[in-house]
């Protein structure tokens, strides 16, 4: 039996089948078909089994990524959404948090909100923050307002009162009244979405999720539908942000969980690369022709944070929407192949403006007009003209040259290749600021680590990268290029729930700890059962802080021998976090915990082996390459991917290439390819400067 | 260029280098800080020196340590000697004078020793939660008539010496606050930021070589002096002058006045608040430091927002004020509540220099609201303190609406609803925004913003730190103002208007309702697109009412 996966991009859908038993995979890409997504699709899985020779009801299990949510949102295209709100609280959503996102902007702009003043109505009715009532829902008011609004045309309905998260019983009550009334709108909850304190953050996840709700129920009924009618019965799974697989049906009740899928994702892959590698401790680098995105594996887990924003203006935290969901930790940043390079003060910049894919860099001839950092890898001789995308398209090098000397290397008055070689390091150094963030201030130490890289470009910047922040291995896995469907293969259903409760971690809340555990079991329920597993652990996770500080951590509660919270072991556990994280910890200070949570999941599975494809072609060529510490252009040996043998060695400095990806390796480093196929390189003398 | 021991690629790393540094040192302190200043409100500063003192970068956090954080190395080096310092050592000091304009910001400088020379310092100022004196918190306005009532001075001392606090000058720090705990361990994360900047400013030098980062930072000075004087040619020569006011300090007393005049003399800018009242009796005066900060914010505004700071950018820039004036008072002026007027230094420049920079310059700002309400907490017998902050809507602009409820020049997130009532005894009736508030015009001023706050303990003190309650936020080119802000103690009851300063007891069931001044607009109404008065009648930001009776439009509900 097989499984398929894919992972529906902005620019192209990848594809993967794996064959259940023996591990072997075949990777497509096509075209991503935006007004029809499902088109793309089947013309993927169709040529795979054609190439394959396998009939559709071999298939036993498709999984995919998809990113008709996100586009919902970021194309403001989601369906017309009402906003019920309690009383005197119509603003909350657009005045949102109100800080702006770059202090010495003025001229700013709050991001667009999802739905207009005017789709906002009040409600009477004030639940106080201990649960109380103290005035009760106006149903006679309710039904008018509910009476105008189906007259109005809205499909969908986001309901967010004031300390729902303590007490539902008003949002329950005008689900149930919108119900009787046999309404078809869509409902959201926010103490079903998102059961946690602070109404705007609650707000805003709640208007998206309703927002969204109609089109990826519209999607995900289309889809199931086609691959029916192409004979594929298998049960069709969506990864979520948190990388979890699920159901269509759960991702219809709770759309919101999907927004982040394919990114995800790729996540996934690279922990499952760390386990075939033994590494504990992974950074995922995915650099693709707009941004970089970087996360981080610990003893192959990827870190999670309980909140995302989505739709972030120049990748400033606060410039976008806020979502109360569990997602994979990325932190995305504006350097990516297509980034263009520039001058300030006669001085070199790079980015965030990209040339994007249209009209791109100077090379790919389709009009682009400013240099690139594609440019720049180009005329340093990293990448082979003939051989880009697999040699499906030809680079201009010598006008990518032209552009360069032109925009740069006149200007400053330096060499073309001095200019490439400066655009190749401050790209670097953009990226170097980004790792940091990601490794040393958030208490991971880069020696410990080892960074996957993957994405079109990740693999030619990776190294380089890693030797300045002091991380000592890189790994470029087989199929770099389609990353994120390969990431599928190895997710494993998972389902997170939160609620808010501040309580002070000592020995007089027991009763209260259980009773939220106990609440969070509770709103599970259903959903497992709508997932038909019954392998699936409970793990239970809290959001503390010292008493007075202003941002928490995530750390796992500590379960006794008698299924109890073990509030001491947790505040260990915190302890040890925050001294992780900040180098010491306040000792015996009061410890705060915020936000609960529930994660219901297994561990993940481990990657079937990738068959090393063994070919007899032994091609070594060589060209020009810049490597500064060799004294600039030397002949470099250039290796193609697909003629290394296992456990061959690579000297830098070299260049290895395949269709999707190159891998630069600077001197002082050393690849090898793994059993498991994987290119891995090892950087000599270990680290740079380091933590 | 004179200074060529660096290529231009090695030149555009070490900028960049430097600028990361104090990133990161930022994000350290942030993090690991108490005030709610600092992690909430980013009221914290970075900076890396040369070892003569010189600015060579400042991280971009709040705008109010621009004014202060140049000159904070060359103030320190007055007492402590170059050859006093050891790795490892941190000097502190607070004094509005010599600091930022008021006590709570402490400044902790380190010096950076590369292969056994001194080659620099590093320095980050944080915003302590409290440093004793007449109220807490430290800012009390009215009441507070010497620095003297505002807590613990620090003139500069030398706080770490080699790596350890001094318990002894620690044991006098502690006494005098509040909350020690807290300050110690904010002092904790100013240390941490400084030692990761150290380390991190080494491995710069150790990259590029103590000749390369000092021929460097000469090139880096050179060319942001020159971009700035570029930038500042750009603004036609001549005197610009204007003038609003803030609220008197004290109930029934004169409006503050609030004047500049900004001289452009080719490629170089003077702003003077000379013609500005004197010192006032009241703890909102603006040291030298403070004015300078908000008006150098505001330069960049009206030159290049993203103008890296350092001691380049800011030669060609004075910001002067006549010697006992408002914005350059004496010793011991109060200063604690200062962050009251920082939006109105912003605002009288943008006046200024609008008629000349038509696009750059927006209506005033609904101002800010700075509440405090302290008492005991019934529920739990304990001491709380209901600390708020309020933002309505911008000015209008030359190309859009003023953007509805946003921090001005100021820049903080507000505090939840939920967060504050589940920690204190109060109770939010109402968050939103004032109809018909924005300033009309082509484009219309955002809206202010009521926030109704009901007391549910016993007995409160409240002290108020508000404004435009006098004077409203002014519109540009025909455009009106924006509406006045007030503040009403118990508006469905027997309404008592409060001063914007008022300080005074509470009791349960009282309901103290905000009313911040709505933005004031740009061009004139006549021009406003009739559109755009339809889509503010259906949001309801205007009523049909005042369509008509504003913009001549009739609107039929």
């Amino acid at each position: 039996m097989y499984r398929v996966t894919f992972d529906i991009g902005g620019t192209f859908t990848d594809f993967v089948l794996e064959h259940a038993d023996t591990g072997e995979r075949r990777f497509a890409k096509v075209l991503s078909t935006h007004h029809e997504p499902s088109k793309a699709v089947l013309q993927g899985i169709r040529t795979l089994l054609d190439e394959a020779g396998i009939e559709a009801g071999q298939v036993e299990a498709v999984l995919h990524a998809t990113t008709v949510a996100t586009n919902a949102i970021i194309e403001r295209k989601g369906s017309r959404t009402a906003l019920l709100t309690t009383r005197g609280f119509r603003d909350v959503l657009l005045l949102g948090r109100q800080k702006r996102y770059e202090t010495f902007d003025l001229h700013l702009d709050k991001p667009k909100p999802l739905i207009a003043r005017r789709d906002i109505h009040e409600v009477s009715e004030r639940v106080l923050f201990d649960g109380s009532v103290e005035q009760p829902l106006d149903i006679a008011e309710l039904d008018t307002l509910l009476e105008a609004l189906q007259a109005a045309g809205y499909l969908s309905v986001a309901v967010c009162l004031l300390h729902a998260y303590v007490n539902p019983v008003h949002e329950r009550a005008i689900a149930r009244r919108i119900a009787e009334r046999g309404s078809k709108m869509s409902v959201t909850l926010s103490s079903v979405i998102s059961p946690r304190i602070r109404e705007y953050e609650r707000t805003s996840t709640t208007v998206a999720d309703a927002y969204i709700k109609p089109i990826v129920r519209r999607y995900v009924d289309e889809l199931g539908a086609k691959l029916r009618d192409a004979g594929i019965a298998a049960p069709l799974a969506i990864i979520q942000s948190n990388g979890g697989l699920i159901t269509p049906q759960l991702a219809i009740d709770k759309p919101i969980n999907i927004v982040e899928s394919g990114p995800a994702a790729g996540v996934l892959m690279c922990a499952a690369i760390g386990k075939q590698e033994d590494a504990d401790h992974v950074l995922s680098f995915d650099m693709g022709g707009t941004t970089a995105k970087l996360g981080a594996i610990e003893r192959g887990e990827p870190a999670i944070l309980s909140t995302f924003e989505v739709d972030q203006l120049r990748y400033k935290p606060g410039s976008g929407l806020p979502l109360n969901i569990s997602a994979i930790e990325l932190l995305e940043i504006g350097a990516g192949g297509g980034s263009i390079a520039h001058l300030d003060m006669g001085l070199l910049k790079i980015g965030p403006e990209s040339a994007g894919s249209s009209p791109g860099p100077i090379c790919y001839g389709n009009g682009g007009e400013l240099p690139t950092v594609t440019d720049a890898n180009l005329t340093l001789g990293y990448l082979d003209p003939g051989f880009f995308n697999g040699g499906a398209m030809a680079l201009q090098d010598q006008r990518a040259a032209e552009g360069i000397r032109r925009h740069i290397a006149k200007p400053l008055g330096v060499g073309v290749e001095q200019a490439a070689w400066g655009i190749h390091t401050l790209a670097n150094a953009n990226m170097e600021r980004a790792t940091r963030i990601v490794s040393v201030e958030r208490g991971r130490d880069p020696r410990q680590y080892t960074m996957v890289a993957f994405g079109g470009a990740g693999p030619l910047h990776a190294v380089r990268l890693a030797m300045a922040v002091g991380i000592p291995r890189v790994i470029v896995p087989v199929g770099a290029g389609v990353g994120s469907a390969i990431g599928l293969l190895v997710a494993e259903p998972r389902l997170d729930y939160s609620i808010s409760k501040p309580l002070i971690l000592a020995d007089g809340v027991r009763e209260a700890v259980a009773a939220l555990l106990e609440n969070l079991r509770a709103q599970a329920v259903d959903d497992i059962r709508k997932l038909a597993r019954a392998d699936l652990e409970h793990r239970y996770f809290v959001n503390a802080r010292y008493l007075g500080q202003g941002s928490e951590l995530r750390v796992a509660v500590a379960i006794s021998a008698d299924s109890a919270a073990d509030l001491a072991a947790t505040r260990r556990n915190f302890a040890a976090a925050y001294r992780r994280t900040y180098g010491y910890d306040e000792g015996d200070a009061p410890v705060e915990a915020t936000d609960w949570h529930l994660t219901v999941t297994r561990d993940g599975r481990t990657a079937a082996r990738a068959q090393a494809q063994l070919r007899t072609e032994s091609i070594v060529h060589g060209r020009r390459a810049y490597f500064p510490e060799s004294g600039g252009y030397i002949d470099t040996p250039v290796f193609r991917r697909s003629a290394l043998r296992t456990g061959q060695r690579v000297e830098g400095p070299a260049i290895i290439e395949e269709a999707e990806s190159t891998t630069v390796l600077p001197p002082g480093t050393t690849a090898a390819l793994s059993t498991a196929g994987n290119l891995v390189i090892e950087i000599l003398g270990g680290a740079g400067d380091g933590a | 260029m004179a200074h060529s021991a660096l290529d231009p690629i090695a030149l555009s790393l070490l900028w960049g280098s430097f600028v990361s540094v104090t990133d990161e040192m930022g994000s350290t302190l942030r993090k690991t800080a108490f005030s709610q200043a600092v992690r909430e409100a980013d009221d914290f500063s970075t900076g890396i020196f040369d070892r003569q003192g010189r600015l060579i970068a400042q991280g971009n956090f709040t705008p109010g340590h621009l004014g202060a954080m140049p000159y904070v190395v060359r103030t320190v080096i007055d007492y402590y000697p170059l050859e006093t310092f050891k790795p490892g050592d941190g000097v502190l000091l607070n004094d509005s004078a010599m600091g930022s304009g008021h006590f709570p910001d402490f400044f902790l400088v380190s010096p950076v020793f590369f292969e056994g020379e001194l080659v620099g310092f590093v320095c980050n100022i944080a915003h302590q939660i409290d440093v004793g004196g007449a109220a807490p918190g430290s800012q009390k306005v009215i009441g507070v008539t010497e620095a003297y009532q505002e807590g613990i001075r620090i003139l500069p001392v030398k706080v770490i010496v080699e790596g350890e606090f001094d318990q002894q000058i620690m044991r006098l720090i502690c006494a005098n606050v509040r909350m020690p705990e807290h300050v110690r361990g904010d002092l904790s994360a100013q240390r941490n930021a400084n030692h990761l900047g150290v380390l991190r400013v080494q491995a710069i030098f150790d990259k590029f070589g103590v000749e390369g980062v000092a021929a460097g930072i000469e090139e880096i000075f050179d060319r942001s002096e020159a971009k700035m004087r570029a930038l500042i040619r750009e603004i036609p020569n001549g005197v610009y002058s204007f003038e609003d006011c803030l609220d008197s300090y004290e109930i029934g007393g004169e409006p503050i006045r609030v004047a500049v005049d900004v001289t452009i003399i080719d490629d170089e800018v003077v702003v003077d608040f000379s013609r500005s009242s004197d010192q006032v009796p009241a703890a909102i005066n603006a040291y030298q430091n403070f004015t300078r900060a908000h008006a150098m914010f505001a330069v960049r505004a009206f030159t290049d927002p993203f103008m890296p700071q350092n001691d380049g950018s800011i030669r060609p820039v004075a910001v002067i004020g006549r010697q006992g004036s408002f914005f350059n008072p004496v010793f011991p002026a109060p200063s604690g509540g200062r962050a009251a007027i920082q939006v109105r230094i912003f605002e009288v420049i943008n006046g200024a220099l609008a008629p000349l920079l038509k696009d750059k310059a927006m209506g005033g700002f609904s101002h800010w609201s700075n509440p405090i309400i302290g008492g005991i907490d019934e529920r739990t017998g304990h001491a709380f303190i209901y600390y708020d902050l309020v933002f309505a809507g911008f000015g209008a602009r030359a190309y859009a609406d003023g953007v509805e409820g946003l921090a001005p020049v100021i820049n903080c997130a507000n505090i939840p609803v939920e967060v504050h009532e589940t920690y204190n005894p109060i109770k939010i009736n109402r968050l939103e925004l004032i109809q018909d508030s924005g300033g009309a015009g082509k484009f219309r001023g955002g809206c202010g913003l009521r926030k109704d706050i009901e007391i549910r303990t016993a007995e409160v003190q409240l002290s108020l730190l508000g404004d435009r309650h006098a004077r409203a936020p002014y519109g540009l080119f025909g455009a009106e103002s924006g509406a006045l802000a007030a503040s009403i103690l118990n508006p469905d009851g027997e309404a008592i208007a409060l001063h914007s300063k008022q300080t005074c007891t509470l009791k349960r069931g009282d309901v103290l309702s905000l009313r911040l001044a709505g933005g004031g607009g740009y061009g004139p109404v006549t021009e406003r697109d009739p559109a755009a008065v339809r889509r503010d009648v259906s949001d309801g930001f205007v009523s049909p009412e005042a369509a008509l009776r504003r913009y001549g439009i009739r609107i039929d509900s």
